[in-house]
């Protein structure tokens, strides 16, 4: 008997399939594309592959992400501040504040002792410090989005990005190369920049941050140079699971045999 | 920010001493001193809403002062960005007012002095009526809150009359100082002296060639207002009168080679930026007028100062509707004769650029057009140079080459 | 309906409806909804309040049933900006604007009445009847009726039994603010008398929700459907625009009015001097009453008395226990569907 989560994103769609002793058995993650129903298939189909087991075998499958409602054979749809939360609590058990910084939203979750949640913040509507505004930046600086990541490497922090509009931001970068500002200064840059405003929406919903275990989920997880620009803005080291872009589709499988076991309808 | 005061004060009145006085370093000088008073630990210190009787305040020893200054400090000092950082992390809005946010980030900080107690007024702006009561809040230090009513009316006028007269009575109650009548009779007199001289000024300043170079007047007549009922106020004012009496006898302009002369709507842009460097070096345009600066009441009498104060308010163009400021703006630009405006369109301020599109079309009728920037005057932080410049450029050359709403008739 | 009196328009629940009607006037309610060009922006400014921008551009394209005359209340800079551009847009439709004081101390009290008689005499001249204390009082007694008729429904939302959907409500709160007070009676009284059996929504998770403008009963209709049960509320298109007065002193009918309306239960530009930051007490007294488990706040976007209020009122729902969520709006049943997933996560954190 198995349980599969789905996490539809705006960028990426992932899936995680465990079993009945929550023991993941497989994981995928494919870009979301312009049709998400054929982003759900092609994960669902890659974790059955690899797993070996039938469709049958599923017993529940819960979706997350904003696409939740477009997978057809769910038992249920859970927001992914829920989700991830629950797959934090599996991966980090110690977390009680998470940042989850995916396509196009950015969050912060506070957690009780048992991982429930308590209270999170959002970005509005706009993309400014979501994986979006990074991929914008990206192009502008002409990089690849994972070289990006790296290249913030041995900066001074002489570049500072005031704007945080996406387009704004953009055009700055633009004239900051005009100038010929070294790229690891503007890369630099934008990593605090996103930092800050990740600052903002955690003391939001944590004053006091002394000794506060903080994780990060979701895809921009995996820039080792926004993380280190946010370990700076927080004063402390956040801990980053090994999958930081499946921690959603994990909560989402664990909330389905949850349900089960409560004997809900999944 | 005491030891800011203190040594931008002694900087200043040493300059002054060595002779290279001017009247703007006189009226930095008399900003130092009253921010030296307000963070002394010592002066009884009063925040207040915009529309307050300084005349009063001052004659009854308060140091007095509207919240939005505090916000205009922190940014011509570049330290904006961590007190709005601040209200960030509380969940305050970025849609609001940069000049509350400065400034409730400053409180939370512990970088706004503890008042006696505060007034507010309802004009011109919500959004500072809302701070007045949220660092009353704060400081748990009584309010009173000055309701302006809309139309200059008798009965407006009597009501707010009588809430001046209650204002004093709650001050008195709140901290025992008792307004002495002699007092504010030569506050009065001082601020109708005051009042006098402002009018040389802008009569000046309207001449063409105009005397004023683009930064002298910036702030002025909001700041002044803090002094009215001061002789420092009276003295600011004559140096300003002579200076620019000297410099129209000399023909001499404030810019040289005066080729354009602009008015500046609303407030300036409070950070170190370079657009007035640029405007008179590149174009030779001169902002002659500001929105702000100008006296649109009559002389207060001394025997009755409660409704000649309250005349004056009800008599400024912020006041009411938007009618009464385009007819305002549009007298400004004839009496100075303006070839183009230029409205900052402050970032969340409903007050003054909720009207954008009014005003853009009040002005035209008169001939002259304006040029919205959507800046942040305060956030120094949002502010990309390159984004104006090509925004100026473009009206500084369409001004070029149109002649003067003013050169017929 | 009453097909001989013609309409005055409004767009504030601090509006005294009951002078209007006492006037000869249905008072009918512009409210920011339907579906016209977004061209206030342009008269006015994008960053300005939704409400005030929907309601302009309702104006502009001319979607507004025959009016005699628009009366807006000096409530906000954003209110008196809708003044402004309306003198602009709709010269056809007189207007008049009235002072509104933001404390409730008696001198303001006594300065509002002078406002109400202000305005009778604007009403007076748009052919209106000469608003006598007889008919004053008559009005007010009709709107206290729908005050209490409402207050019984929401009663009744708050135990669970309400014969229909918080949208439902919604809309009957809609309905009551754009036709005459008879009408209104007439259809509360039958919508009270008989509940239907099965009440819609009893399984939800009690919420309370405060704010500005929220007409749009779809907004309701997915606060449940994300699994909220909206056991009160505190907005300006909801309970506030339709509370039975408290009798306040006065020496005639019109200052009694001007007292009771200016007192009742504010609205967060109203500020009580004595007790500076009493609104976050206010909203939270409420929604202890109401029994909500949580706190949702939803405001129309760039509405600075809000704004300057919520950081206050956040830390003070902590200290209380409530949690709560803050939304913003731009007055489109696309914004408020935007909020889903935020609204879901919140009742899956309170589950």
């Amino acid at each position: 008997m198995y349980y599969l989560g789905i996490d539809i994103g705006s960028l990426s769609c992932d899936a995680v399939l465990i079993d009945r002793d929550e023991q993941v058995r497989a994981t995928s993650v494919v870009p979301t594309g312009a049709r998400n129903r054929e982003a759900i298939a092609r994960v669902t189909d890659d974790v059955i592959r690899s797993s070996g087991i039938t469709r049958k075998e599923i017993r529940a499958t819960v979706s997350t992400g904003y696409g939740r409602d477009r997978v057809e054979d769910r038992a249920s749809a859970v927001t992914e501040i829920t989700c991830h939360a629950r797959g934090i609590k599996a991966v980090i058990p110690e977390t009680r504040v998470l940042i989850d910084i995916g396509g196009q939203d950015s969050k912060a979750i506070l957690l009780d002792q048992n991982g429930k949640v308590v209270d999170f913040a959002m970005n509005d509507k706009c993309a400014a410090g979501t994986g979006r505004f990074l991929e914008a930046m990206a192009r502008a600086l002409q990089v690849d989005i994972d070289e990006m990541s790296r290249l913030d490497a041995g900066a001074a922090g002489t570049q500072t990005i005031s704007s945080m509009c996406t387009v704004f931001a953009e055009s700055e970068v633009v004239s900051l190369i005009a100038e010929g500002a070294p790229v690891k200064e503007i890369v630099h840059g934008l990593n605090r920049a996103i930092a800050s405003r990740t600052l903002s929406f955690v003391k939001r919903i944590a004053q006091n941050l002394t000794g506060i275990p903080i994780s990060m989920s979701g895809g921009v997880a995996r820039n080792t140079g926004v993380v280190r620009a946010l370990n700076a803005a927080l004063g402390c080291t956040v801990s980053v699971p090994q999958l930081p872009d499946t921690v959603g589709a994990l909560g989402a499988a664990l909330i389905a045999r949850e349900r089960d076991a409560l004997g809900n309808r999944a | 920010m005491k030891q800011y005061f203190k040594n931008l004060e002694s900087g200043l009145s040493a300059a002054i001493q060595n002779g290279q006085s001017s009247p703007r370093k006189l009226y930095a000088l008399e900003i130092a001193r009253l921010g030296a008073r307000l963070y002394s630990g010592v002066d009884m210190v009063s925040w207040c809403g915009i529309y307050a009787p300084f005349e009063i305040l001052n004659a009854m020893g308060v140091t007095s002062c509207f919240v939005e200054f505090i916000g205009a400090m922190v940014a011509s000092t570049g330290t904006v960005g961590p007190m709005i950082e601040e209200t960030d992390h509380i969940g305050y809005s970025s849609d609001a007012c940069s000049y509350h946010r400065a400034v409730t980030g400053a409180a939370i900080k512990g970088l706004m002095p503890v008042p006696a107690f505060l007034v507010g007024s309802t004009s011109p702006c919500t959004g500072g009526v809302a701070v007045i009561e949220n660092l009353a809040a704060h400081f748990k230090k009584p309010l009173y809150l000055l309701q302006i009513p809309q139309d200059f009316t008798e009965n407006n006028i009597r009501y707010l009359a009588s809430q001046f007269r209650d204002m004093a009575a709650f001050i008195k109650k709140s901290t025992g100082v008792v307004l002495d009548n002699a007092a504010l009779t030569t506050s009065v007199k001082n601020s109708n002296r005051a009042r006098e001289l402002l009018l040389e000024i802008y009569r000046l300043a309207a001449s063409r060639p105009s005397p004023v170079s683009s930064k002298d007047l910036a702030n002025f007549g909001i700041v002044l207002s803090l002094l009215f009922g001061t002789e420092e106020a009276v003295r600011l004012a004559e140096s300003y009168r002579d200076e620019f009496s000297r410099r129209v006898q000399a023909g001499k302009s404030g810019v040289p080679k005066e080729k354009i002369r602009l008015l500046w709507i609303q407030n300036r842009i409070q950070f170190k930026h370079p657009i007035e460097t640029m405007l008179a070096d590149e174009y030779g345009a001169a902002i002659v007028c500001d929105e702000l600066n100008d006296v649109t009441w009559d002389p207060i009498d001394p025997d009755d100062p409660y409704e000649g104060i309250a005349r004056r308010c009800l008599s400024i163009p912020f006041n009411g509707t938007i009618e009464n400021r385009v007819k305002h703006l549009q007298k400004l630009a004839k009496d100075y004769a303006i070839d183009g405006a230029i409205n900052p369109c402050n970032w969340g301020c409903r007050q003054g650029t909720g009207a954008r599109g009014l005003i853009e079309e009040g002005l035209k009728k008169v001939g002259v057009p304006v040029l919205n920037l959507e800046v942040d005057c305060v956030d120094s932080r949002k502010f990309t140079e390159g984004q104006f410049r090509t925004r100026i450029e473009a009206f500084m050359e369409m001004l070029d080459q149109r002649p003067s709403p003013w050169s017929q008739g | 309906m009453q097909q001989d009196k013609e309409y005055v328009g409004f767009a504030c629940a601090y509006t005294p409806l009951a002078l209007i009607h006492a006037a000869g006037f249905i008072p009918y309610r512009v409210l920011p909804m339907g579906d016209f060009p977004d061209r206030a922006g342009l008269v006015l400014h994008d960053n300005l309040c939704p409400h005030v921008k929907r309601i302009l551009d309702r104006a502009m394209d001319n979607n507004l049933p025959a009016l005699r005359g628009m009366v807006f209340m000096n409530s906000c800079d954003s209110m008196r900006r809708l003044y402004d551009a309306w003198q602009r847009e709709r010269p056809d439709i007189e207007s008049a604007i009235i002072d509104l004081p933001m404390t409730m101390d008696d001198p303001a009290v006594h300065f509002f009445s002078s406002e109400l008689e202000r305005l009778a005499g604007i009403l007076k001249s748009w052919d209106g009847e000469t608003v006598s204390e007889d008919k004053l009082a008559a009005s007010m007694a009709q709107y206290d009726r729908i005050g209490r008729s409402f207050a019984r429904l929401r009663k009744d939302a708050g135990n669970g039994t309400l014969g229909m959907g918080a949208g439902a409500l919604q809309g009957l709160y809609n309905q009551a603010s754009m036709q005459a007070p008879e009408d209104t009676i007439e259809l509360l009284e039958k919508n009270t008398a008989s509940p239907p059996p099965g009440a819609a929504g009893m399984g939800g998770v009690p919420v309370f929700i405060f704010g500005n403008i929220l007409p749009n009963p779809e907004a309701f209709d997915l606060f449940e459907s994300c699994g909220a049960r909206v056991v009160g509320d505190d907005l300006c298109t909801g309970s506030r625009l339709f509370t039975e007065l408290s009798s306040s002193p006065g020496d005639d009918i019109t200052s009694r009015y001007a007292g009771a309306l200016l007192r009742r239960r504010p609205c967060a530009r109203t500020m009580d001097v004595r007790n500076p930051g009493s609104f976050a007490a206010g909203i939270i007294e409420q929604a202890k009453n109401s029994g909500a488990l949580g706190v949702i706040g939803h405001t129309a976007k760039f509405c600075d008395p809000y704004i300057a209020r919520i950081p206050h009122l956040r830390q003070k729902l902590r200290e209380a226990g409530l949690p709560f969520i803050m939304l913003e709006g731009d007055c489109t049943l696309r914004s408020i569907g935007q909020q889903r997933t935020r609204i879901e996560a919140f009742i899956e954190m309170l589950r």
